[in-house]
């Protein structure tokens, strides 16, 4: 015992001996104000635009970021404990602008806005950090979207399909599935070589909870990463929650890998950048919102972007949510983040009680560069597909009036009816690209035109069963991605396979 | 229009640049006057503060602190001074000194918004949180 007590003793003075204490210079200043979530501090003559400043409380150091700098005082945010700091306390800068842990070891986790564990796995062990606001990629770094994101639900793949690398925002009244979407497309990045991360913004800690608990289950966590600010905590984190979740993601994107982000919801966002600014003093514009409210969203979608292969070829890819209320798309912040985006999944509440679900309104809903995207044997069978299913709710609108209908007219009818019927899908059940190029052929092909309306998800499950007992041709559709004659001639050989089995088609 | 506190110091200062003891009340006089007039004599204390910080810049002085464990000699008050002094280009410092047996040794300077805390107290912190992590 002897030797190992004199080791460490011996360990400890040479420890202590080329210990030098500095000393150096600090920049310091007192704190003149508190209020919710917000400190105006005196003196700290050199401190930098959105530098971390460490509060010296009776209770510990809490930490802020500078937001305002003004002729004699700075006006900063506290993300932390604000009630234990006191007027006069001392405030120290740091020389470092504000970041967040980033690398591997942040997927599978549930981290706070600063990076902190919020699931109880303690650390992250990384030793590289990212600045949580960063200036977009400029034009010669970028590239037009080309690959697809499969988000697995029908609807969205074959109307309004996403690339890699676009910010399409999802839209729609509260409850009615917004979240279920992203979750959904966020499981069905299995295998497919993305990287996922959802940002909660003043989200219920139960739905959260939630969530995780169902990407546990779906397998989802190996590649997925949950940064949460939650309705509980103050608003300094709720505003730079998304800011770090993107910041996570560019660490992904300099490697060259493909990323998924969601930011859910961003009105929230807004709300609470309005608190900060008004406790500020900034002044108010329209709905109380702050002048700069639009760069607010724009500096962050901008973030989301397709690299070109001399820088990595990357992609950060945005699912942007945000809350209306009472369909009212005409309000401020969901117009700027229509405005910012490169298109809208548009979410009513009509069709959604009216059973159907996910309730994507066909006519409001646009993709604006994600049809590049799309594989070609999808871009074959659901390339009118939006066309015909806004077409179908006004015609059906309009036939109520009358059953004078002529035979085009009929027929356009009941297509629509079975193809709003094939919309449908329930959640956490994504389905692969091939399956969904299976279905819409069997559609578009008139080969479901004697599938009575009732029995159209029957049918598509039975068809489904059919193609996975023998799948080499949706094997081949995956691997060639177009429908040669040789896929057509095996899918038609599927469909009527299957169509024998069935005994309630219309004679 | 209201007349902010830096826009009284300044111009109270520029009037008094220049002028001779007597006429220096006169132009006191007249500023209180004013801000009797513009209802404005709670802003004297602000006034006040920033004019002397105005004076101080102008002349070169430089107010500072000075925190010990123990009665600092003269030796050690001149190189704290002249360090101030090549730091900051000031001509004069003026200097408060203060006991503090917290510190256990060493010292603590606070110029400006600026602290140079050389204290025994802050190095055994800095060592403790170098050892335990």
């Amino acid at each position: 015992m002897s030797t190992t007590k004199d080791f460490i003793i011996d360990q400890l003075k040479s420890e202590i001996s080329g210990f030098k204490a500095e000393i150096s210079e600090k920049s310091v200043g007192k704190v003149l104000k508190v209020s919710d979530g917000i400190a105006l501090v005196s003196g700290l003559s050199e401190v930098m635009m959105s530098e971390i400043l460490q509060f010296k409380t009776e209770k510990g150091d809490v930490a802020g970021v500078a937001l305002n700098l003004e002729e004699n005082q700075v006006g900063s945010i506290i993300l932390g404990d604000f009630t234990a700091i006191k007027e006069g306390d001392e405030v120290h800068s740091t020389k470092r602008i504000l970041e967040v842990p980033v690398g591997e070891a942040v997927i599978g986790r549930v981290l706070n806005p600063l990076g902190e564990p919020l699931d109880g796995k303690g650390k992250v062990e990384t030793n590289k950090f990212y600045p949580v606001e960063k200036i977009a990629p400029g034009v010669i770094t970028r590239e037009s979207v080309k690959q697809p994101v499969q988000t697995g639900i029908k609807a969205i793949d074959a109307m309004v399909p996403i690339g890699r690398g676009q910010r399409e925002l999802i839209i729609g009244d509260r409850q009615i599935g917004k979240t279920a979407i992203a979750i959904d497309a966020i499981i069905n990045q299995k295998g497919q070589n993305m990287k996922c991360i959802y940002v909660g913004i003043g989200q219920k800690e139960s739905k959260v909870a939630n969530i995780v608990a169902k990407l546990e289950e779906a397998g989802a966590m190996d590649y997925t990463t949950i940064v949460l600010a939650g309705a509980s905590m103050p608003a300094s984190l709720l505003y730079i929650a998304p800011y770090a979740g993107c910041a996570m993601a560019e660490y992904f994107l300099d490697k060259g890998e493909d990323v998924l982000i969601v930011y859910d919801d961003l009105s929230k966002h807004a709300v609470s950048y309005r608190e900060i600014s008004l406790l500020l003093r900034r002044p108010p514009g329209r709905e109380a919102y702050p002048g700069d409210v639009f760069y607010l969203h724009s500096r962050l979608l901008e973030r989301a972007c397709k690299l070109n292969k001399d820088f990595g070829g990357g992609s950060i890819t945005a699912l942007p949510i945000i809350e209306t209320q009472a369909g009212d798309v005409s309000a401020y912040i969901p117009t700027n983040v229509i405005s910012i985006t490169d298109g809208q999944i548009y979410l009513e509440s009509d069709l959604f009680y009216q059973g159907q679900r996910p309730a994507v309104n066909a006519g409001l809903s646009v993709s604006r560069v994600g049809s590049s995207a799309q594989i070609k044997a999808m871009k074959k069978v659901a390339g009118k597909m939006r066309l015909e299913a806004a077409q179908y709710r006004e015609l059906a609108a309009f036939a109520q009036f009358g059953s004078d209908l002529d035979e085009d007219t009929k027929r356009k009818l009941e297509r629509g009816k079975r193809l709003y019927e094939i919309f449908k899908q329930g959640q956490y059940q994504p389905l692969s690209v091939a399956k969904q190029v299976l279905i819409y052929y069997t559609l578009v092909n008139g080969f479901m035109d004697n599938v009575p309306v009732e029995k159209v998800s029957e049918f598509e499950a039975g068809l489904y069963k059919q193609a996975d007992l023998n799948d080499t041709v949706l094997k081949m559709i995956i691997e060639k991605k177009e429908l040669d004659a040789e896929i057509e001639a095996g899918l038609k050989k599927l469909i009527e396979d299957y169509k024998a089995t069935v005994d309630y088609l219309i004679k | 229009m209201k007349i902010s506190v830096s826009q009284y110091a300044k111009s109270l200062f520029e009037s008094l640049s220049g002028k001779t003891e007597k006429e220096v009340k006169v132009v006191l006089k007249k500023f209180v006057a004013i801000l009797g007039r513009n209802r404005d004599l709670n802003k004297a204390e602000g006034t006040m503060e920033i004019f002397s910080a105005l004076w101080n810049a102008e002349h070169g002085e430089l107010p500072a602190e000075l925190l010990s464990a123990r009665e600092l000699g003269p030796t050690a008050r001149e190189t704290v001074i002249n360090y101030l002094k090549e730091k900051t280009g000031a001509k004069k410092i003026m200097i408060k000194e203060e006991i503090d047996r917290k510190l256990l040794g060493g010292f603590v300077l606070k110029y400006e918004s600026k602290v140079l805390d050389g204290s025994l107290k802050a190095s055994l912190e800095e060592l403790k949180k170098e050892l335990i992590g």
